[in-house]
């Protein structure tokens, strides 16, 4: 499918779908044209018409959108429109929720994550998440780095596998050297690697968090907006570095700020109140001419 | 907007009458604290103090504080200093003071022989004076006159020697007599509280400022003397125990520390009787009833905290457990004594006696780990979900780590209930009166192997053993007699030793607790 539908044809659509009504205004539908943004890179993640709800609460409704690899996908809109419940359902972080009951499909390298039988420790292996605040463990930089692969057994370092031979501390060395430089927090660390990663300054335990993920070689990155509690100078880093990550990762990221979408993300999608998918298409497009009304609304301040 | 009250932004140097107020409120302190060691029994009421009796100098500066508290109220209201005084003392001050005049009048009336009904009015009328004098003057003098009389009526019966060291009062109806040497310190330290409250308030200049002093030295003076008596109930046992304690305790020679005490029982060959055999039940047994609640515990919290869901199952739990730990020790004596005892070869046993007390040691254990595994931060167990880490993983290396803290305290807190239990003890294990040393548990060197099942036994954990609370308890029920030399030396020393083998698991508990905090910190 392409944008250059006649816009005419579903402008007229007369069954009423996607039309609601707020005290007796008509409000602006939503075209499934706006929403089918097409890349040259290859499909990551296929999002099939996907619904959550909160126990009575519709929280997404019926969203689709094809997520390519290596690249920065954001995802923005005001709060409450559903664009982190949209982020953890990528990861199944949702399953997390009791309450939460997901419906639709993610196709994550063609194979839907919503099937019986899907592993979710190799699914979230593969989709990392770093979140809102960050949250590194309360134990040391190194063990907050090698935590993933200790606890998946890529890495053995117990007093049995020492006992025995296996330990591989020049591995371990290596994954936090390699993880910690690819989170750009290698040179401020370096020295103090043993310290409590509690000790840290926010901006720097966040690229921890990054580079925690990082550590168990995932393909996809989610992030909920990761800068939203830094001041502007760790926020410069993360946006750095998360431009810098797409090269290798599948990067998505959620965020209030338009501005940050602008600078680091490839394509952009805008979700609105209501949980649904409003506009998705390249970021230059979103924020210099988009298709909606709605849309073009909130990028200037009107709405939301 | 010009109704609110202003006083300088920028206070002066201290004045005189500030000076003043300091001073009364120092030294109703220090009659305070010299009244609390009378209450104690450091110094006596008719010990002479510069030529007086200490009681009736007492009476001479509660009185001189009475007239100066008055004497700062008057010169706020009067307008010779600085102040900034409400047009209240206010409610609970009234409330206070009406019941203070009410029980002062009621108790001289009764003294001057006046029947039921006129003490009743004569209080009556006194608490409403004092009621009306509080609540409807001017701030400065509601809180000074009030005090300022109690604080001379009390004075002025102290110097003229109405209450005082030889005076004693039958309680008609109790059969008990209040002994001059109890009244006057409880009348001096109620005294000195309410002039020091009333001086305070009066050197911050009454209003907000002079309320919040006033709290200050109220809150100081009554948190001093309750870590005072704290303090005197420590002292009082050690220095009571400490000639038994150390009763033929050398350094050097031999085995260079020879502490008889603690190293020898109470048998007809020690020379030295001792306490051994139930101090090492007491150890064993606090071991024995860790070693059981602990695990349990901490992993019901586990399951009711991480797995179950929160709900009415775990809502009933909840509730269950918090009456179980509220529940009396001799129920779960009995409980011991009726269940486990007939399991154990029908007779008391010390593995009887660990499984009683770590059913009781059960419920703090569960409930404490079970707020401190919920008090981990949500965002941790995100974290290591995000990373694909299973739950149970989860659970052992972030959730457990980061509760140990909170699990250590209650197994603190757990452990000094359960040190001192004797009801249990005395149902389930307890052992003779003065166990010899041979009597003394030995659990580790008591394993055997056996050809047939259980394959492991420990006659050690299925005999009768003595515990320290339990030996104190049946020393005094028992006379304090038998072959010891003296019982009493030997009572005092055994209840230190108690004392201090808690202060030790404490201690252990503490340690742990610190370790860990800084690790997760650090």
């Amino acid at each position: 499918m392409s944008q250059t539908d006649t816009a005419e044809t579903t402008a007229n659509r007369t069954d009423g779908e996607g039309v609601s009504t707020t005290a007796g205004e008509t409000v602006e539908e939503t075209r499934p044209e706006w929403t089918c943004h097409e890349t040259d890179g290859e499909t990551k993640l296929a999002v099939g018409d996907l619904d959550v709800h909160y126990g009575d609460d519709h929280a997404l409704k019926g969203v689709s959108m094809d997520i390519p690899e290596e690249s920065v996908t954001a995802l923005i809109g005001p709060s409450g429109c559903g664009k982190s419940t949209f982020l953890r359902c990528l990861n199944r972080m949702n399953d997390r929720i009791r309450a939460a009951s997901v419906d639709g499909t993610v196709e994550f390298d063609g194979e839907n994550i919503y099937q019986d039988g899907v592993d979710l420790v190799e699914l979230r292996k593969r989709v990392g998440m770093v979140f809102q605040s960050p949250n590194p463990f309360p134990k040391s930089i190194r063990e907050n780095v090698s935590y993933g692969p200790r606890k998946h057994g890529d890495i053995e370092t117990g007093l049995l596998a020492r006992l025995t031979g296996r330990a591989e501390p020049d591995r371990e060395e290596d994954l936090v050297k390699r993880s910690l430089e690819r989170a750009a927090l290698w040179e401020e660390v370096r020295d103090r690697l043993d310290d409590n990663a509690l000790g840290l300054s926010g901006g720097q335990q966040q690229r921890l968090c990054i580079a925690r993920c990082l550590a168990v070689d995932p393909e996809v990155i989610l992030m909920d907006e990761p800068a939203s509690a830094l001041d502007p100078i760790a926020t410069a880093k993360i946006e750095d570095l998360i431009e810098d990550l797409a090269e290798d990762y599948t990067v998505v990221v959620v965020t209030h700020s338009m501005q940050q979408a602008a600078r680091v993300s490839d394509q952009t999608a805008v979700f609105l109140t209501g949980g649904e998918l409003v506009e998705y298409d390249d970021t230059q497009k979103i924020f210099e001419d988009p298709e909606s009304q709605r849309v073009e609304d909130y990028i200037s301040g009107k709405f939301g | 907007m010009s109704r609110a009250t202003r006083t300088a932004l920028v206070r002066d140097d201290r004045t005189a009458y500030e000076a003043a107020a300091g001073a009364a409120v120092g030294i109703s302190g220090i009659v305070f604290v010299v009244g609390l060691a009378t209450l104690l029994g450091v110094v006596g009421i008719d010990d002479p103090v510069a030529g007086l009796e200490l009681s009736v100098l007492f009476g001479v500066v509660l009185l001189a504080l009475g007239v100066t508290v008055v004497g700062f109220g008057m010169a706020s209201r009067l307008g010779y200093v600085d102040a900034a005084p409400q047009p209240s003392a206010g409610i609970v001050a009234a409330a206070a003071f009406t019941g203070i005049w009410f029980a002062v009048g009621a108790a001289v009336s009764g003294a001057a022989g006046i029947g039921t009904a006129g003490r009743l009015a004569v209080g009556a009328v006194l608490g409403g004076s004092a009621f009306a004098v509080t609540a409807f003057p001017r701030e400065d003098v509601g809180s000074t006159v009030p005090v300022g009389a109690v604080a001379g009526l009390c004075g002025l019966s102290l110097v003229v020697g109405v209450i005082g060291p030889g005076w004693e009062q039958a309680l008609v109806g109790y059969n008990a007599t209040l002994f001059g040497d109890t009244v006057v310190p409880v009348v001096v330290l109620f005294t000195s509280l309410v002039t020091g409250w009333s001086a305070a308030k009066a050197y911050g200049g009454f209003g907000a400022r002079g309320r919040n002093v006033g709290a200050y030295v109220l809150i100081y003076l009554v948190v001093g003397s309750i870590l005072t008596v704290l303090v005197g109930l420590v002292a009082f046992v050690t220095v009571r125990g400490l000639p038994g304690l150390f009763g033929g305790f050398s350094v050097g020679g031999a085995s260079l520390v020879s502490w008889p005490f603690l190293t020898n029982g109470a048998g007809l060959t020690a020379d030295v009787a001792g306490v051994f055999p139930a101090l090492l039940g007491t150890v064993w047994l606090v071991i024995g009833a860790v070693l059981f609640a602990v695990p349990t515990g901490v992993g019901a919290a586990v399951f009711l905290s991480e797995y179950a869901e929160q709900g009415r199952f775990t809502g009933a739990v909840e509730v269950a457990t918090n009456g179980l730990w509220s529940t009396p020790s001799i129920v779960f004596g009995l409980f011991g004594a009726a269940f486990l005892i007939p399991r154990f070869g029908n007779q008391k046993s010390l593995i009887a006696g660990m499984l009683t007390l770590g059913f009781m040691l059960l419920p703090l254990v569960l409930i404490t780990s079970r707020e401190a595994i919920l008090a981990v931060p949500d965002e941790y167990r995100d974290a290591s979900a995000a990373l694909g880490v299973s739950k149970w993983k989860t659970i052992r290396s972030v959730v457990l780590p980061a509760a140990i803290p909170g699990i250590a305290t209650g197994v603190i807190l757990g452990v000094g209930r359960i040190a001192g239990e004797t009801a249990p003890i005395l149902l389930t294990m307890g052992g003779g009166v003065l166990p010899g040393k041979s009597a003394a548990p030995d659990v580790l060197g008591g394993f055997q192997l056996s050809g047939s099942p259980p394959f492991v036994s420990n006659p050690a954990l299925l005999e009768a053993t003595s515990a320290l609370p339990y030996q104190l308890y049946a020393l005094i029920t028992a006379g304090l007699s038998g072959n010891i030399e003296n019982p009493q030396e030997f009572a005092w020393g055994l209840a230190l030793t108690l004392l201090l083998v808690v202060l030790v698991f404490y201690a252990v508990g503490i340690a742990t607790r610190y370790y860990f905090r800084r690790k997760l910190h650090q």
